[in-house]
């Protein structure tokens, strides 16, 4: 049986990681109890090899680092954007799909730190933006945060089926969103068209007027439509199981992404799943997280064959975790 | 009927034209961009008892990878120590004669693709997974994906990835498919208890020796000189793979085979060392490139099998070469691959898949090499008619002959002259 299994780190300077000193690597065999070797998903480096020459120790994790915000807007009472500027290395490294990053008030105790995706990257100016939308405590603390903000960062496993997404090459992508996790739509957008492919957005405006994220999808050159996608009862309406199945039929496409809540996801992959089951999807990770580096376990969630997998790090399948009632 | 071949070295090769030959739709395929695997830095055939091996495959009328070898001689009729009668074919030419072969004959083959995975119904594999995902079914399926690396074994059991001809961090590891498909590898054995054994011989870059040596090697297609007493590592003999190679004058001589490189039989020499010996003062590796240093380890992934070259456990999987035993060589791997090669076929037809007559060195080898496996003395040991213990078991069956009517005749007899050229579809 094939399985999707990645590891967002492999092959990057933060691998081998505390994982693989504790016998728990995603990837590599030897260094998950085992005494030969059965590589999980090749990445070009062998993890192992990295890890003994490093003298059996991990490469070191991500720190907090304090930067400054360089603009604080409301683009609603409970949400926030913040432009904060960076080093040039760290712009870099979160111009990516699914980049994420840790955002802390400098006087708060660590179990405050919150994952954050990233808006956008500006490579030139090293300006990261980022849109906060006031739930609890941990993003309640940030909007007290004025002048400085502590980062910790970069982390890449902010959207799941990556794979299908880096792979679109002259061909289209329909983005399905809603709610504040259109903000990593719109870099994934980005990259998406980089690859030379025309994107379909149906954006949900929720309770405001309109989705924060919509002049970013039409300055991208994306196809903007509003939409309102659920009934009072929570239900995907009529009128849009009809508009999508017909958007499928004309554009054609390979891939989908979901960026809403995992019972969006859940929704939107088993309706279109049962139009065309050859459609690829991606989703945006909503897992709770409070390391990002595989050790806390906060992120743990079962996969099709009741495995563990620490969604903060590992990429998998988003058909095989999202998929309900239906055997493939 | 379509029959997948996994690994495109020797026996790989092959099977995938002995499938062909029986009239199969065949696709072979291989993570590297070239065939031949190892092959790609060996060179030596028809030493002692493999000339009967190839003679004998040659009357059963799967010979034809044989005559492109003896095609591609730099040098016939050579003797080392230990050693008679060697052909040393030309590593450069080789792989291009033998894709060409192929191509020629409507195979396949698929190039820098990885198998990373199978689909499985009950015991039948139904399809496999490339690395990207993609999804190929067959009917029978052939693993030759032999037993070398990946690097994390190359390091645990060796001295770490050496850089050899399979280039794992270019085209990603070797990847154990009878595994993927439920069955448990067997590990080869170390004189130490420890697994696996490493690679016994290196290739020099023949214009980075003096022209004394060249031209001498070039004439006579051996250079053997003595290595400096504070030089010589008898312990290094007992962790090659090579046991036909593991006498002491291999030992106390360094000795050159001309193969296109200059081929150094042993596993690995310091370069500074090797710089000391006349004639060699600018030496460098051709491969594996840190050949200074170490070599690649192998024979930590064999499958269980029975004597028709069948994957115990597996309904439709086949073996040969390193990935089917403790074989050592080309004559080997082909030998064991043209067997799995015509048995998948007759699998697929719904035949029962057959055995080679034990009056043949190519049939005895597969069923001693079996009965061996079960004891951990047998484990220890490799299987060539090279040298070692199963040459002198040849010797004493009256298997070894170097007169080809007499082995043509074996063939006659047993009606079996041209057997592999039959086409059973
Ligand atoms: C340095 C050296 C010198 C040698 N010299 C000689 C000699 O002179 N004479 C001699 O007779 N023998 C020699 N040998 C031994 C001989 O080369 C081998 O025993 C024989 O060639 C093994 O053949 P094979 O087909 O079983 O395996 P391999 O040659 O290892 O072939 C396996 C193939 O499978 C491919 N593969 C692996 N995994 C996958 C996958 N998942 N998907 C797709 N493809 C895959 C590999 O890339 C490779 O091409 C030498 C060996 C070495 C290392
Ligand atoms: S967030 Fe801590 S393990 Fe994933």
């Amino acid at each position: 049986m094939f399985r999707y299994v990645d590891c967002i780190d492999a092959g990057s300077v933060y691998c081998p990681c505390e994982l693989a000193t504790k016998g728990e690597c995603i990837i590599c065999s030897q260094l998950h109890g085992k005494e030969f070797c059965d590589c999980l998903n090749w990445k070009g480096t062998c993890i192992y090899q990295e890890y003994i020459w490093n003298g059996g120790k991990s490469n070191k994790t991500r720190e907090f680092r304090k930067y400054s915000i360089i603009n604080k807007e409301y683009l609603r009472d409970d949400i926030l954007k913040l432009d904060i500027k960076v080093t040039k290395s760290l712009s870099r490294n979160l111009n990516n799909l699914g980049s994420f990053v840790f955002l802390k008030n400098e006087k708060d105790i660590d179990p405050y730190s919150i994952p954050i995706s990233i808006l956008d990257s500006d490579v030139v100016n090293n300006v990261i933006s980022v849109v906060i939308k006031k739930q609890g405590i941990k993003s309640k603390a940030i909007f007290e945060c004025e002048k400085e903000i502590l980062v910790k960062g970069p982390y890449w496993n902010g959207i799941q089926g990556q794979k299908y997404l880096k792979e679109l090459k002259n061909s289209s992508c329909l983005i399905l969103c809603r709610g504040i996790a259109s903000a990593p739509a719109v870099l994934a957008a980005k990259k998406i068209i980089k690859n030379n492919n025309e994107v379909y957005v149906m954006l949900d405006r929720g309770r405001s007027r309109e989705n924060f994220a919509k002049p970013y999808f039409i300055s991208l050159g994306c196809n903007v439509e509003d939409v309102s996608f659920l009934d009072y009862s929570g239900e995907l309406k009529e009128q849009y199981k009809f508009e999508i199945e017909k958007l499928l039929k004309k554009w054609n496409f390979k891939t989908v992404l979901s960026a809403g809540s995992d019972e969006f996801h859940v929704k939107m992959i088993n309706f279109i799943y049962n139009i065309d089951k050859y459609i690829n999807f991606a989703t945006v990770n909503n897992t709770t997280m409070c390391c990002g580096e595989g050790i806390c376990g906060s992120c743990i969630i079962k996969g099709k064959n009741n495995e563990k997998i620490r969604a903060c790090k590992q990429q998998y399948d988003p058909k095989e975790v999202f998929l309900r009632g239906i055997s493939k | 009927m379509k029959v997948i071949v996994i690994g495109g070295g020797w026996s790989g090769c092959a099977a995938a034209l002995e499938a062909k030959k029986c009239g199969a739709d065949v696709l072979l395929i291989e993570k590297t961009d070239m065939l031949l695997g190892l092959g790609n830095v060996g060179g030596i055939m028809r030493n002692n008892g493999r000339y009967t091996a190839a003679q004998e495959m040659i009357a059963l009328g799967g010979g034809d990878l044989f005559e492109l070898t003896d095609k591609c001689a730099r040098h016939r009729n050579v003797e080392f120590p230990g050693h008679k009668h060697a052909t040393l074919y030309d590593v450069i030419k080789m792989e291009p004669t033998v894709r060409r072969y192929l191509l020629e004959r409507n195979i396949n083959m698929m190039f820098e693709t990885r198998v990373v995975d199978v689909e499985t119904i009950g015991k039948c594999i139904k399809g496999i997974y490339l690395h990207d995902g993609t999804y190929i079914e067959g009917d029978v399926f052939i693993e030759t994906t032999g037993s070398t690396g990946p690097m994390g074994n190359c390091l645990r059991y060796g001295k770490g990835c050496s850089m050899c001809i399979l280039r794992c961090p270019s085209y990603g590891p070797r990847i154990s498919i009878s595994k993927r498909a439920g069955v448990e590898d067997l590990l080869g054995m170390r004189g130490d208890d420890s697994y696996g054994a490493m690679s016994g011989s290196c290739k020099l870059n023949k214009e980075s020796l003096s022209n004394e040596i060249r031209e001498k090697l070039e004439k006579d297609g051996v250079y053997i000189v003595e290595i400096p007493k504070e030089d010589v590592n008898l312990e290094k003999l007992n962790i090659k793979v090579c046991q036909q190679y593991a006498l002491k004058e291999f030992a106390e001589n360094i000795v050159l085979l001309d193969t296109g490189h200059a081929k150094l039989m042993t596993s690995y020499y310091p370069l500074e060392k090797l710089r000391k010996i006349k004639g060699f003062e600018n030496v460098r590796f051709e491969d594996p490139y840190s050949g200074g240093k170490a070599n690649s380890i192998r024979y930590l992934s064999m499958a269980p099998r029975d004597n028709t070259m069948k994957v115990t456990g597996i309904e439709n999987l086949f073996v040969g070469g390193e990935k089917s035993g403790l074989f050592v060589g080309h004559t080997e791997a082909i030998v064991t691959g043209t067997l799995a090669g015509y048995n998948a076929v007759r699998w697929g037809l719904g035949l029962k898949p057959i055995q080679l007559p034990t009056s043949l060195a190519v049939g005895d080898i597969i069923a001693y090499e079996n009965d061996m496996k079960e004891s951990v003395e047998g484990l220890r040991k490799r299987y060539t008619f090279a040298g070692a213990s199963y040459f002198e078991r040849m010797k004493e069956l009256n298997l070894y002959t170097i007169n080809n009517d007499i082995i043509e005749k074996r063939a006659k007899t047993l009606m079996m002259d041209g057997f592999f050229n039959e086409k059973l579809i």
